[in-house]
């Protein structure tokens, strides 16, 4: 197990790049890098191992496939998650599946924290807006709608700022697991967890008889290509 | 008077905010009204009364997709500007609501953001150059993405009351289904690549195939079931291994 190493300036790089990731989720401008697989290459790339980003971002990509942010719903906020996770997986050197696991776990949770978070700060967006007067003058709104916004990228990047630590110490933990019986139990809930995920996402599109078919059929194909591959 | 050409600049840039005041009592209103504010201001300019009025019209509750509210923002720019009267302009705005919703829900977060995601994540698997897949993904997402608000913006003004006719057969309404078909072979492949990438090599291939199709399946018949016991696994897999391991 190496040590970890995570100086003052990497984590301000952190907090920062948490809070513009959180920003871009609903308030601004949408542009998608807080999506998994963009934030925790960032995370992975700031800790030094850009593809190990990837993967947990890819890992936790398929997981939030049936979660869509249509109208009110709540789903989990994936910018500082995907960061924290990508920056865990890097920092323990390497793509163990341990340190994968938790990885993922670790993103997964905090992607629910900052859901709650979220709810929080919507709720705060109803005061600033509530009330009479913000038409008169208009700059009144202008000023209110640009508030909302500097504490929403405050928010997410206090919540990076809270789980940083954490989330690296823990992952770090998990690369001195070894035993064999563990990983491989372990890894078998998250393939599982990554199907059951799949087959929601699939449901989310469309309901269709064909639907399942070609589910498997692409499924087949990349067995296809894995095989031929090998 | 009607709004010129650095007017509509400035509102189409604020639509890209058009959600940082949501909140669950006016939902998108506030950051509609903020970005119809450089319009309404050229609308009604030396006429603060109207501006005022039109500006807490706005601010009642609204909801849309992001990236069609900007349609929103310039058809009710244009029928304030046309002198359409507020009923008027409140029925028209009550009914746009739920066709922007659902149209933009339906192209966008169902269709093609997961094309572009899963795009991406095959060509990780494929050349695993993970700079190389955001980069495309960022790319082939935000083509798409500012496309469709430039789109909408332009749609909204020329058209007014008349966007109905876009929003019931939107120009991508044939390509849809087929992105969509394409979207569920990706799925397919793409669980299948990750959990060859992360499963280790002591877990039988063949059986990870079977358990995952086992999964998927039973993910799609009863997908409420599926989505609560996918995060149960994931949440419980470290503590298994901590559990197996210590």
């Amino acid at each position: 197990m190496s040590e970890l190493d995570l100086s003052l300036g990497l984590l301000a790089a952190l907090v920062a790049c948490g809070a513009a990731l959180g920003l871009d989720a609903a308030s601004w401008p949408q542009v998608m890098i807080s999506r998994p697989i963009v934030a925790a290459t960032f995370g992975g790339a700031l800790l030094g191992d850009a593809a190990s980003g990837f993967l947990v971002g890819a890992v936790l990509e398929l997981l939030g496939l049936g979660h869509t942010p249509y109208g009110a719903a709540v789903y989990p906020e994936t910018g500082p998650a995907g960061l924290l996770a990508g920056a865990g997986l890097a920092a323990s050197g390497g793509t163990d599946i341990g340190p994968l696991l938790v990885a993922v776990a670790s993103g997964w949770a905090i992607g629910w924290i900052g859901a709650i978070s979220v709810r929080m700060q919507r709720r705060l967006n109803e005061r600033l807006l509530a009330g009479g007067g913000l038409a008169a003058p208009a700059k009144r709104l202008e000023r209110r709608h640009r508030l909302a916004m500097v504490l929403d990228a405050l928010r997410a990047g206090t919540l990076t700022a809270a789980f940083a630590l954490p989330v690296m110490l823990l992952v770090k933990l998990a690369d001195g697991v070894s035993m064999i019986e563990g990983v491989v139990a372990a890894s078998a809930l998250l393939l599982v967890g990554m199907g059951l995920a799949g087959g929601v996402g699939v449901g989310v599109m469309r309901r269709r008889a064909t639907d399942p078919l070609l589910l498997l059929a692409g499924g087949a194909i990349a067995l296809a290509m894995i095989v031929t591959g090998q | 008077m009607k709004p010129t050409r650095s007017d509509q600049v400035a509102s189409f840039l604020r639509c890209f905010a058009v959600q940082g005041s949501w909140n669950y009592r006016s939902l998108v209103a506030g950051g509609l009204a903020n970005a119809m504010l450089p319009l309404l201001r050229r609308v009604y300019a030396g006429d603060p009364v109207r501006l005022r009025a039109a500006v807490e019209r706005h601010l009642e509750p609204f909801n849309g997709h992001p990236y069609l509210c900007p349609m929103a923002v310039t058809a009710l720019a244009r029928l304030e500007h046309d002198g359409e009267s507020p009923e008027r302009i409140d029925r028209f705005r009550s009914a746009l609501r739920a066709p922007l919703g659902a149209v933009g829900d339906e192209l966008v977060w169902a269709t093609w953001r997961p094309f572009c995601l899963l795009l991406s994540i095959t060509l990780f698997w494929l050349w695993g150059r993970p700079w190389v897949a955001v980069g495309v993904f960022l790319l082939a997402y935000n083509l798409g993405h500012i496309w469709l608000r430039a789109w909408s913006f332009r749609r909204g003004w020329t058209e007014g009351l008349g966007v109905g006719k876009d929003l019931g057969d939107p120009p991508w309404a044939r390509v849809v289904p087929w992105i969509t078909s394409l979207n569920l072979l990706l799925i397919g492949s793409a669980v299948v690549l990750v959990s060859w990438l992360v499963a280790p090599d002591t877990l039988g291939r063949w059986g990870v195939a079977l358990a995952l199709a086992a999964a998927a399946l039973l993910g799609y018949a009863r997908p409420a079931l599926g989505e609560r016991l996918a995060a149960g696994l994931v949440l419980a897999a470290p503590v298994l291994l901590v559990l197996l391991g210590a």
